[in-house]
Order: C-alpha cells, then structure tokens, then sequence
C-alpha cells in the first residue's frame, strides 16, 4: 500500500496533517526531520583530491622515490647535475598529472541544470492561511494548491483537481500533458494519476495536494542522485594506459635494479651505480607517452567536432572506438522526426498518397484540418509533427478549410483522441481523431460513398482489416470521426455528450521516414561488429517496418515491448539482449537505464543516445552517452559524454569510425614513442658493460622523449582513418595497447636499429677525435660533448625514418601514401629546428650539454634513416606475404 | 524469536512511522508491543502533548489491529530509562527512529540511536524514515557483506517484515571488484559472480527458503554504500534493511562507511538491524 492507493480522505489521516494544513510548529520539525526541499549534489571526490591522486599512482611514486635520492645525491656529491635531473623528474611527474587530469576532467552541470527545472515559490496552506513560501521550505504534510503555469515543488497526491492537466515531460519524456484526478489509484505510484510529481508543469485547471515526498526523495530527486552518483567507469583506454604505465614501471624498475647489482658486482662505487639505475629508469619511461595521448585525443575531438558530434570528455573519444553495442532512439535519430501522410483509407479502400486526386475524401480531411492545433504561418507549418503532416495533407487535397472552433477536448495520451467542436455552414459539429482501439467503439455509423451507414460486424471488420494492413506497413494510424450536435445539446458540450454515437470516416496512415543517410550507417554498423538496439515508443509494428527499412533487422527480431519488459526479471532479459536483433517498442525512456545497466554488466561497451530530463541517468551509466543537440534538454546535453550538433544516427557512426582511429594511432606513435626506449637504454648498458663514457646523459634522453618525440608522434595522431577500420569487429577487450607484437617490433627491430645508429655516431666523433679504448673523458669535454650530441642526433635522424615507419604495421608507406599525412612534414620540420637548437645554439648547448657537430657527422648518419626505412618496409612485406 | 517488542516514541514524526515497522512486526510474530516515551528534561509541553498523541494513536492502530499493546510514559534520559525497561520486561528487540541530525555527526557518534544499538542487551532496530508517501513497502533490499553474523536472526527478522507487509526481498552483495595488478579490473559477469557468492550470504538465502517470501539475489561489485543506494534508487525500492556498523572509527575514517553512507543517501526508508539473538 503506497499513498496513491488510499482514499483522498485517508490521504491526510495517514500523513499526519489536518485539513488546516501543518502548523508551523510541526512544519519547522518535520523541515528538522526530513531536510529542505532541494535537489543536493551527490557526495564525491573533490576535484582537489582527484589531481593529487595524479601523483601518487604506481608510476609517480616510483618517480617520487627517484627524485628523493637525486637530491640525496646531490646534497652528498654535489656538482654531478643531480639537481637537475631531480627536477627533471619532478616535471615529468607534473606533465603526467596535468596531462591525465585534464583527459580525465569532466565539468559536473546536469545537476545544476535539474535544479532550474525545480520552482522558486510554492502556494501552501499552513494554520489554515494560503501562504506563499520557499519551495525548499515544503515539507512532508504540507498542503500545496496548484494552478496552471505552476511548476510541481514535490511529490504530492491529489485531493481535490477541477480540470488538472500536468506536462509530465521531465519524468516520462511524455510531452502530451495528462489529465490528474483525486481517486484512488492501485497500479504504480509513478504511473498513478492522483500523483503530481516535483519538477513536473501543470498545463491548465488547478488541484489541491498533500505532499509526500520531499527533495531526494522524489521522484525527480532519484533522477538527480542516479545522474550524479552514477558512473560509467574508467573508459578503454584509461584501462589500457594504467597498465602500460604498470608494465613500464615494473620493466625501468626491474632493469634499474638488476643493472645497478651488475654494476656494484663490477666495482663501480654506489653513486656511479645510483646515477646509472636513475638513467635506465628515466630512459625506459616513455614520459611523453601521457601528454601526447591527450593531445592526439584532442585533435580526434576536435575533428569528430566538424563531423558534427560535439564531444565534452576527451577520453570518450577513444571510447566511442571501442563501442560493442548502440542503444538507439528512433524518432529523430534514425529517423527525420517529420511526419508524412503515406496512405489513406476511406470508402473501403487504400489508397496511396501519391495516386490520391484532389477532392477526394474531403470529409476525412475536414477533420484532419479543423480537429488539428498546427497552425500554417508566414508560409510554415508550426505544431507537433504528426498534426502538422495532418494539416499539410489536408491543404494539399481539399484547400484551406475554416471553421470556428466553440469547444476542445485535448489530446492526452490515456484517451489517446482529441474532440473538437466547430461551428461548420450553421451547424455545429464534433469532430475527433486518435488511437482505433479507442475511436472505434465510439462510432455507431459509418460514412461510405458519402452515405451514412450503420455500423454492423461485416463494417467493423472491414475497418479492422485496414487498420492492420496499415500497420503492417510501419504507419502510424489515426482513426477520424465526427457527429453532428443538436440543438437540444446546446448547453452541455461535455465529453460523455460528445464522443459517442459518432460516424466513422477513415483511417490516415502516417510514416516517419528515415534519415537518408540511416542505412548506410547501419550498414557500416553491421560490417563494424556492432550490434543497434532500438528503444522506441512506438508500437513494435512501427518498430519493426522501419528497422526493415533502414536495414537495422533482416531475420525475424524479438520485439519486446514496455509491459513485458518491466515484468522481465534479469535472467530472461539478458537472453533477450543476447539475440542478434533485438527493438524495444512501447518503451519510456526509465526503461533504458536497465538495458544499459544490464549490457554493461555482459561486458558489452555500450553507447545510448537520449534526449529527455529522465534520460539522464542512462547517459552517465552508459560508456558514451549521446545527447541530441537539437531536440535535447539542458540536462541530457550536461549528462552526455558527447553531443549530436545533427541528432543524426549516422554521425554517431561517424564518430565510432574517428573513435577506432584515434585508438590505431594511439598504437602508431606508441610504437613511435618506444622506439625510441632501446637506443637510449643501450648506451647506458654499453656505459656500465665496457666502461666507456656514457654516450647519451639522462637531460638528452629527456630532451627526445619531452622534445623532438612530441610532434612527430602527435601527426601520427593525425591520420586519418581507414576503411578498413570500419570492417573489423570491434577491439576484443582482452587485447592489450601494449602487446607482444608491438614491443616486440618496438624494441627488438626498431628500437636496435636506431641505437646501433647512436652509438656508431657517438664512436665515429670520438675516434675521429683521437679518443683511444677505455679511456673516459670529463663531461666537460668538448669532444665528449660532440660524441654525445652526434649519439643524441642519430636517434632523431633514425626517429624521422621511424615516423614514416611507424604510419602502419603491414602496408607499404607506399601504398598508404607518402605525402597522405602532409602534417608529418611539418612535424619533421619542427623536430628538425629542435635538434638544430640543440645542436647549434649556444643555449641548448648549454641546456643539453651538448656541442656543435660538423656537417660530415650528419652525412654518416643519415645511411640509417634509409636502413631502418627498407628493413621495415621488408618487414611489413614478409608479413603480408605471410 | 520476539514476543516482546518495544517502540520508542518522541515528539517527532518520524518515531511514530518507525514505531508502525515495530507494530507491523508485532502483529505477525504476536508479540506484545510496548510504546514507549521518554520525555527528556527540557521538553516543550507541546513536544509532549505531541508524543502523547502519537502514542495514543499507534495504540488505537495496534487495538484495530489485534496487537496487544502498553503504553510507558516515563521522564528521564532515554538511553538510561529504556536500558531499565529493557531488562525489567525483557524485551526481545527495540524500535527507535534517527534523526536528521544523527546522521550529519560523522559515525553516529554521541547520538541517542548509537547508544541505544551499542548498550542495549537486545536487538536493536534502527530506522531511518526518509519517504512517509511508502506506507506498505512493496520491495525490501537487503544488502549483505560476506560474513554474516547471527544469520538465523536475521533471515527471521527479514522474512516476518516481509511477511507484515507482503513484501518482496532482494539480497544484495557488492563484492570489491577483482583486479589484478597487470590486468586491472577483471570483468565478471553476473553469472560468474554468482560463483563467488560467499558461503554465509548462501546460508541466509538458504534460511530465506523456508519463509513464505519471495525473494532473489543479486551480485553486483562496487563501492558498497554508493553502489547500494543506486541499486535502492534505480528499482525503486521501499525499504532497506541492513546490519548495523561494525567498523571501528579509525577503520571508518581510513576506508568509510558503508552504512553511514547509505543513511545519507538512502531514497527510501532504512533500517539498520543489530541482532543479538544467538544462532542456535
């Protein structure tokens, strides 16, 4: 027994309040008690305690710890430039945590938007006055009188209406309103029409209630706390990044570890061994890895922006790559959300809009026209898009017809008609159109070859016949009726005096066509290994005709509509939702939380688009949570993770193709970046295994992996996707970003080429210089300096034939096109001046301790650019040959 | 298990809607039911007319209803005074409403409620009376960690509330997520999280079986209190059950409170259980 199931008169006896209403007294309790009457935000992480979080994950802390003996280091043996590097290391630890924070970053405003959505002022009755009050000062008990044009402060149940219409609209999505009455009701409380729910309109009338639930507690308030408590988790590759870092830390660590035993068993003293394990660390940690990933997310945003999907979080760019399973909404999304009239039924026959001749069934469209609230303006039609493709058809066939309205009786969708009264040559005549179920019964006549005939079984039949042909065909069908009032009914123009006995006319069958480009999308859906779900209101008629269409179902799909839905438990629903072709018709948009809640719980990657206030939790639960742009509320749009600026399916496509890019590029310069690991690390184990000057320092690693690496890898980010990309099934979630294949191709056959390269230019200079075999020179050296700048340049000449390398894994560069990626050039460029500071500048020789190198150096580097180009080249031909 | 059932009434509403759980339950364990107001020292003479009132009407409601009843009008401090009645009658189990202001101290310290749940020798039910709009909760959700104490006074005391109402109960566990340190999070479905359900929370489900209620089970992993209150507010559920806190302060400021959790974000009416009845 819930409140809605009482009698208005046991309604006030049960919640403790007299028909005077609370006094204030007992008022300012239960205000103690229950609290005020708001929508709170959900108690989370602070923002603060977030990006600090930043700098305390595996990887940081073992930075951390690096730092901590740097100065250690420093302060006991001072002058060896572990200040430095200490601070070097500390920047690398800020560049990730701003880098992460900011993929990470998510302005929380749907609840703001809620809020606006709540009323300021509330007519209440306390000690028997009307007062004004503060909605956040209602609480349970209070007695509220409503009016039209008043927003619902709280859940209330009705005791006395005259006439009461709410827009339930922020609950249901339902914008038609409905009508609110006092009796008791025995079905659900959210489905119960004694209730008025907080957050919802009352259209026209007025009514009295008794509030029952106050702030988080009603209805609207659960739609606050799942849409701010409710989250999606980590995305794909939030997952995949932790793990990279967790494998990298552990390899530096174990590395670090195991060469400063070697070295200590060698005789080196602590601190050589100290600086040693920091320089493998720094050298293995790709620490331009976090900020190009963001930034090459950035530019993927950036480039689905101009394909029209707006997306608010950064790291859903590369989630929408990753999506198994779209959720999909019907009208307006996959299709246009403009009414046509398709097909007309009237004197026992079908016609198609196309073969209809002008004049014909001017009675049905007399009533199409003068029982239709669209209106024909500056040369637009404006109204709901059914009454307007009513209104349009009607103009098009019989002309402008006018007609004074005297009386109307509104569409809602229980009676699911709507009755008007107009006063046509003299006579006054009721006119109404809605559901068959519903109209049907109501008539007693039928208008054949303009005659009027009794309506018997052989006619009934005749229009039920048609009526399911119609649907069969995927229209949506409207019944029409009218009846002539007599004089003697002048005074009552009630419903129960109107809608009855009235004279069958037709039947007007209208579709919803779909968006031109839905298909092809879904096509592309089909071949991309995702699976689209339907979630519609519709009748699954309807449903199914235009999943038909556009290609969306082929076989025989299971249709489940709302009813059985909600009786579904758990088990029969998640075999429902394993099937191949699933539409859900007759739905709500409450229902769309379970379907996500349950897929996501399968494992299914799930992306569901909506629109309405109630959608919103269903948005945030979901992996990508896709708002309408135009049709949208405030709140979808603030809960989404991304925004259809076209509320076009086909964009969402769009979008998953750029998603699936973005994470293959990802894995590009990630191969890129790694590369780049191995002639870095290999001069520190040549350093400590033959006792040879170090030939790269930690502040020149730092400067390719920080510096020259960055923009080269960020136009790999760049490419632009391929078809294939959209023929595979979706990434297997077991697959890992950093797997064998890649670190394999990283650092055995890419990553050796480009430190054979370095160290052949870091001997080449000091040979040529006089330097003899074990002979180690000070970092002061100037011939030293040059050997170290000359190591330093053979990996950015072998990192400029790795870029190209690096745009694919089996194809030719080209194949794919040399010049395809024109940005690459431009990276190159950048890399280049870098290196050329680097090199040539008197401050970046002082930065890198580095020294000018003579042309001849470059010249005998350059041979290694080509080689490491063709072995590759080789390589992705052995690989597709086999 | 219950034949005498003690309600505490005060001057707030909220103990009167607490005490109809109590008189809910006395019905069908036919127990007697004692109402009990102690007015503390300091009380308006319009707070007490108010517990009067209240204490009259649980009284008419529990005569239409068949519950033998008494009422105990006492002044004093309730923890004390209750404590006495407590082991006088021997009273079996204690219903007291929190207050609003209970749950905004950090862990109930100090609070009326928290004393009586700690010094009371029987069970204590407290209840946390959020929605007055759910007069017959349709839905209960317990939530249940993986060990479970005094599991038969629990399943009895789940079962006859549902029974009182005609009430349908989902058992709810949220497990912490399993992670590897290589993998992350490992992804389990529903199914396999069924195969980690832990052995008490079977018992109970077992002991469930042999009530008239219907009842289903549920696995989801999480954070427990945030995790509960979505479930509670996704399928509309009209009352929680859960057991009282056994965390110790420092454990609840270093990994927080489920149940402290859940008492400020509950969206339906909360009952917090502390069984004493041992397992026999």
């Amino acid at each position: 027994m819930k409140i809605h199931s009482l009698l208005p008169e046991d309604v006030l006896k049960q919640l403790i309040v007299s028909e005077q209403g609370l006094t204030e007294k007992e008022a300012e309790k239960r205000l103690a008690e229950f609290g005020p009457n708001e929508i709170k935000e959900v108690k989370k992480k602070p923002l603060i305690i977030k990006f600090i979080k930043q700098f305390t994950h595996f990887l940081a802390i073992l930075l951390w710890i690096a730092t901590f003996f740097c100065f250690l280091s420093e302060y006991l043996h001072p002058g060896e430039g572990m200040l430095t590097l200490g601070l070097a290391i500390v920047a690398v630890i800020f560049i990730n945590a701003i880098f992460t924070f900011i993929q990470e970053y998510k302005a929380e405003k749907a609840l703001d938007a809620l809020k606006k959505i709540l009323p300021f002022y509330v007519r209440v009755l306390r000690n028997g006055k009307e007062r004004n009050l503060h909605a956040r000062d209602i609480v349970p008990g209070d007695i509220i009188f409503l009016s039209e044009g008043d927003k619902v402060p709280a859940d209330a149940r009705l005791i006395e209406t005259s006439g009461l219409m709410v827009n339930n609209a922020s609950l249901t999505g339902e914008s038609e309103p409905i009508p609110r009455v006092p009796d008791k009701f025995d079905g659900e409380l959210i489905e119960s029409p004694n209730v008025a729910f907080a957050g919802t309109t009352v259209v026209s009338g007025s009514g009295k209630a008794v509030v029952f639930a106050t702030g988080m507690q009603t209805e609207f308030g659960r739609i606050a706390h799942l849409t701010g408590a409710v989250e999606s988790g980590l995305s794909p590759l939030q997952i995949e990044i932790i793990k990279v870092t967790r494998v990298i830390a552990v390899i530096a660590t174990v590395m670090g570890v195991l060469f400063f035993a070697v070295g200590y068993s060698i005789g080196r003293t602590f601190w050589e061994n100290f600086i040693f394990a920091i320089g493998i660390i720094v050298a293995n940690v790709p620490e331009g890895l976090l900020p190009t990933v963001t930034l090459s997310l950035a530019i993927g945003s950036q480039r689905m922006a101009k394909r029209k999907a707006l997306i608010k979080t950064l790291t859903s760019v590369e989630a929408l790559g990753s999506v198994t399973v779209i959720c999909t909404d019907k009208t307006g999304t996959l299709t246009q959300n403009r009414m046509t009239v398709r097909k007309i039924w009237f004197d026992n026959r079908i016609v198609d809009v196309r073969d209809f001749k002008k004049g014909n069934a001017s009675e049905l469209f007399k009533i199409a026209c003068l029982c239709n609230n669209a209106r024909f303006i500056d040369g637009q039609y404006r109204g709901d898009p059914t009454e307007v493709a009513l209104l349009r058809a009607a103009m098009e066939f019989s002309g402008e017809i006018k007609a004074e309205r005297l009386f109307e009786i509104p569409f809602d969708s229980e009676r699911k008609r709507m009755t008007t009264v107009n006063m046509v040559d003299g006579k006054r005549i009721a006119f109404t159109k809605g559901a068959m179920e519903g109209l049907l019964p109501l008539c007693s006549h039928m208008l054949i070859g303009g005659k009027v005939l009794q309506m018997d079984d052989y006619l009934q039949k005749k229009v039920l016949e048609a009526y399911h042909s119609m649907m069969d065909m995927g229209l949506r069908v409207l019944a029409f009726a009218y009846k002539e009032i007599e004089e003697t009914q002048n005074s009552e123009l009630k419903t129960q005096n109107l809608e009855n006995n009235m004279v069958f006319v037709g039947l007007i069958g209208l579709e919803d066509p779909p968006r031109p480009e839905v298909p092809e999308a879904i096509k592309k859906c089909h071949e991309a290994g995702i699976k689209v779900i339907m979630i519609t209101g519709d009748g699954s008629s309807t449903a199914e005709a235009i999943a038909r269409e556009i290609g969306l179902v082929k076989g025989a799909p299971v249709i489940v509509e709302g009813h059985e839905f909600t009786k579904m438990d758990d088990r029969k629903l998640r075999d429902v939702l394993n099937k191949k072709e699933v539409i859900f018709a007759r739905m709500t948009p409450k229902h769309k939380m379970r379907v996500v809640s349950m897929l996501k719980e399968d494992g299914e990657r799930v992306a569901v688009t909506g629109d309405g206030v109630n959608d919103a939790p269903a948005l945030k639960k979901a992996d990508i949570g896709i708002a309408m742009g135009i049709t949208g509320t405030d709140v979808a749009k603030e809960a989404s993770d991304m925004i259809l600026l076209d509320d076009n399916f086909a964009t969402i496509v769009n979008a998953i193709e750029e998603g699936r890019a973005v994470y293959e590029n990802i894995r590009k310069f990630i191969s890129y970046i790694f590369s780049s690991n191995i002639p870095e690390i290999i001069p520190y184990l040549a350093y400590v295994i033959f006792r040879i000057p170090l030939p790269l320092t930690i502040i020149q690693i730092l400067a390719v992996d920080l510096g020259t690496d960055m923009l080269p890898a960020l136009t790999l980010g760049a490419e632009k996707p391929t078809e294939e990309l959209m023929w595979q099934p979706p990434r297997n979630p077991k697959e890992r970003l950093l797997n064998l294949k890649l670190l394999s191709r990283a650092y055995l056959f890419l990553g050796p080429i480009e430190a054979a390269a370095g160290l052949f230019g870091f001997f080449y200079v000091l040979k040529s210089g006089g330097w003899q075999w074990g002979e180690m020179l000070p970092a002061n050296n100037i011939l030293y300096m040059q050997a170290t700048t000359a190591c330093l340049t053979a990996i950015i000449v072998t990192q400029i034939a790795n870029v190209f390398a690096c745009r694919s894994y089996r194809e030719s560069v080209f194949s794919i096109g040399l010049f395809s990626n024109r940005l690459i050039f431009a990276g190159i460029a950048v890399e280049l001046m870098l290196q050329f500071f680097i090199v040539y500048h008197p401050v970046g020789n002082r930065i890198f301790s580095t020294s000018p190198i003579p042309i001849t150096v470059w010249l005998v580097l350059i041979p290694f650019a080509f080689i490491l180009f063709f072995s590759e080249e080789f390589r992705k031909l052995i690989v597709r040959r086999f | 298990m219950y034949k005498k059932i003690l309600a505490a009434i005060n001057e707030y509403l909220n103990s009167e809607i607490a005490a109809k759980y109590a008189l809910n339950l006395a019905k069908i364990c036919g127990s007697k039911l004692y109402l009990c107001f102690i007015a503390e020292k300091g009380l308006s003479g319009e707070g007490f007319n108010r517990a009067e009132d209240a204490i009259k009407r649980l009284f008419l409601q529990a005569d239409t209803l068949g519950v033998e009843a008494e009422i105990i009008t006492e002044r004093g401090d309730p923890v004390r005074k209750i404590g006495e009645l407590v082991r006088h009658e021997n009273i079996d189990i204690v219903f007291a409403a929190t207050r609003r202001e209970d749950i905004e101290r950090r862990f109930y310290a100090g609070t009326v409620a928290r004393s009586l749940s700690l010094n009371l020798p029987c069970s204590v039910v407290l209840v946390r009376v959020v929605h007055i709009g759910k007069i017959h909760p349709k839905k209960i959700l317990v939530p249940l960690k993986a060990r479970v104490n005094h599991v038969k006074e629990r399943t009895y005391f789940t079962a006859k509330i549902a029974e009182a109402f005609g009430s349908e109960v989902f058992v709810f566990h949220t497990p912490k997520p399993i992670s590897k340190f290589f993998h992350g999070e490992i992804h389990l479905s529903p199914l396999e999280w069924e195969k980690h359900l832990p052995p008490d929370i079977s018992h109970f489900m077992e002991h469930m079986k042999r009530y008239k209620v219907m009842h289903g089970g549920r696995i989801i992993p999480g954070k427990t209190g945030r995790t509960i209150t979505v479930e509670a507010f996704t399928k509309r559920h009209d009352l929680i059950i859960m057991g009282a806190s056994q965390r110790s302060l420092l454990s609840s400021i270093l990994k927080g409170n489920p149940v402290e959790e859940v008492l400020r974000e509950t969206p339906c009416d909360l009952i917090i259980f502390r069984p004493r009845h041992e397992d026999t």
